[in-house]
């Protein structure tokens, strides 16, 4: 029972301060579908004077899309996949097992939220190189193989399973890693699959640590081919077809989003299990 | 039985591997290469005592890369947690459209920063941008959102409020959703108002998220860059470089990995002081619910 005065103004807040938010979202869509001459005529028009898809035909001549888009999949399924074993691996240890330092490690794995991988670039880029491994994928995945914050999430996953389970496995001859694989992470998918959405927006974002670690076609993302395209392009940026890439490059994941915006939305809510 | 009482660490031992080169290693090793000359021209890195710290202190530069990091993380920390606990609360209370809200308001977080950057970069421009096209509507002459060294900073943190206050909404709500109805109500019959009920009872049962949001705000805030990189690159006149800019400058632009290093020292250092700081003294307060 909520009964509440004024509800209406919070409706018209609410909406207002949604109309700005959507300002930018809107503004890319439209300029991507815009003629360079509509923008120069200096009269801003939400609904174009003529559409055109030609943008779009200019970035995929201009930026070899398809590779870049080929570059950023595996490197968020690589950079996942990995994950999905070490952090599944001692979210066991940490949840089922005891042993000495237990709770001191636990802390080093969250001093890795402390230390985000931005603020480390200068050693890292360092190891990287030593590793011989520049411009190449892996290099940009590597660098988040473990994850504090998958660690977690997936420890308090573990525990909320009760025990009985495991023990019937264990007497049916399941060791503890098998016992992860087919007890725990079946019972456990949602966690998994909400880090899987967490883990996989952050690397299909990801821009800093891939623009330092490739500079060729062979290994960068989409984001950096968004960056490189108005480096590219030496005269004036051209706005429109700079709005028709990053529409490009923005719309699987977004579309994604439309499609499961609420399991998205919950999965980064999840971030709030991370308090106490 | 020895085996056996080694099997935990195992179980840790791909994840440690990869924290301990890639976390733990690198913040110790900038700290070492800190104290050294180290550039391209030097070979082997040479032992230079407090040599680059001295630099810094020394540098006009760094101090205003410092003053325009603590500009800009208490301004956008303010403005995007204040404003998404503000946009939570309304969510709370409407019965309609809440889902319609939250995409509106959570969806930048699904645009990545560098094409984020692009579409702001592109709304600020002087003459063709949208913002200034509706200035000057209303009669008001155009701004150098990007190209005024006063403003460049405030429009820099316009991109960083817009792009993660919905995230921040997204956890408050989480937070709001364990209040009890019955609880408000409760109050609300004891005659409580809207702000009394926010503030002396949301508010201290939802604690423990407004701490942790604050701990992820100041993160979000001393890790910017990427909009840095392709607005404006630090400028004019070094009035939006940002303390991660700043070391991608000095490493990667001056070549002086030394300079670098203790900048990165510096920033590790203070992020490990800030958070452990806070979560002795407000961390200590907080409510949990168990």
């Amino acid at each position: 029972m909520k009964f509440e005065r004024y509800v209406w103004l919070s409706y018209v807040l609410l909406t207002l301060l949604a109309v700005l938010m959507v300002v930018p979202l809107v503004f890319m869509f439209t300029t991507s579908v815009k003629t360079l001459g509509d923008i120069l005529s200096l009269q801003f028009r939400w609904v174009p004077r003529e559409f055109t898809v030609e943008n779009f035909t200019r970035v995929l001549q201009i930026m070899p899309f398809a590779r870049y888009l080929y570059n950023t999949a595996s490197i968020v399924a690589m950079t996942f996949l990995v994950q999905s074993i070490t952090i599944s691996l001692a979210a066991y240890a940490f949840a089922r097992l005891r042993f000495k330092g237990r709770d001191l490690l636990f802390f080093l794995f969250l001093v890795q939220l402390m230390i985000p991988a931005t603020s480390i670039i200068i050693p890292n880029y360092q190891t990287i190189r030593t590793l011989g491994i520049l411009n190449r994928r892996l290099a940009v995945g590597i660098v988040y193989f473990a994850s504090a914050y998958g660690t977690f999430l997936m420890r308090q996953a573990f525990r909320a399973v009760p025990r009985d389970l495991e023990d019937t496995a264990k007497i049916d001859g399941c060791n503890g890693p098998r016992v992860i694989r087919h007890v725990l992470l079946p019972l456990t998918k949602p966690s998994l699959i909400a880090f899987a959405f967490v883990s996989g927006t952050f690397h299909w974002n990801n821009f800093f640590w891939p623009l330092l670690v490739t500079d060729t076609v062979r290994a960068r993302t989409l984001t950096v081919g968004l960056a490189m395209l108005t480096q590219a392009t030496e005269s004036t940026p051209e706005i429109t077809i700079t709005m028709a890439a990053a529409v490009m490059i923005t719309a699987p994941l977004f579309m994604l989003f439309i499609v499961f915006q609420k399991p998205f939305i919950e999965s980064f809510a999840g971030a709030g299990a991370l308090k106490g | 039985m020895h085996a056996k009482s080694l099997r935990p660490y195992l179980y840790i031992l791909p994840a440690f591997v990869f924290l301990f080169f890639f976390t733990y290693y690198p913040a110790g090793f900038a700290f070492y290469r800190s104290f050294f000359h180290w550039n391209t021209s030097f070979i082997q890195p040479e032992f230079a005592g407090l040599y680059n710290y001295r630099q810094l202190l020394q540098s006009r530069r760094f101090w205003q890369v410092v003053t325009n990091t603590v500009v800009y993380s208490f301004s956008f920390i303010a403005a995007s947690v204040l404003l998404a606990l503000f946009l939570a609360t309304q969510i709370d209370r409407v019965k309609r459209g809440g889902s319609l809200y939250k995409a509106a308001f959570f969806y930048p977080t699904m645009i990545p920063m560098a094409a984020a950057a692009m579409i702001w970069m592109f709304m600020y421009l002087p003459d063709y941008g949208l913002i200034n096209y509706y200035l000057r509507r209303l009669g008001f002459s155009s701004v150098g959102w990007l190209n005024d060294r006063s403003i460049a900073l405030f429009s820099v943190t316009m991109v960083g409020i817009w792009k993660y206050t919905g995230y921040y909404m997204i956890l408050f709500l989480a937070g709001l959703r364990n209040v009890p109805d019955e609880l408000i109500d409760a109050a609300h019959i004891e005659g409580a108002n809207g702000r009394q009920r926010l503030l002396k009872i949301s508010l201290p049962l939802i604690s423990s998220h407004l701490f942790f949001i604050l701990i992820i705000a100041i993160i979000n805030a001393l890790e910017a860059v990427d909009q840095i990189y392709i607005m404006t690159q630090g400028g004019p006149s070094n009035s939006t470089n940002l303390i991660v800019y700043f070391i991608y400058q000095n490493g990667f632009r001056f070549w002086d990995m030394g300079l670098a290093s203790a900048l990165t020292a510096l920033l590790v250092v203070s992020l490990l002081l800030i958070v452990s700081t806070l979560f002795l003294t407000l961390g200590r307060k907080v409510y949990y619910e168990v």
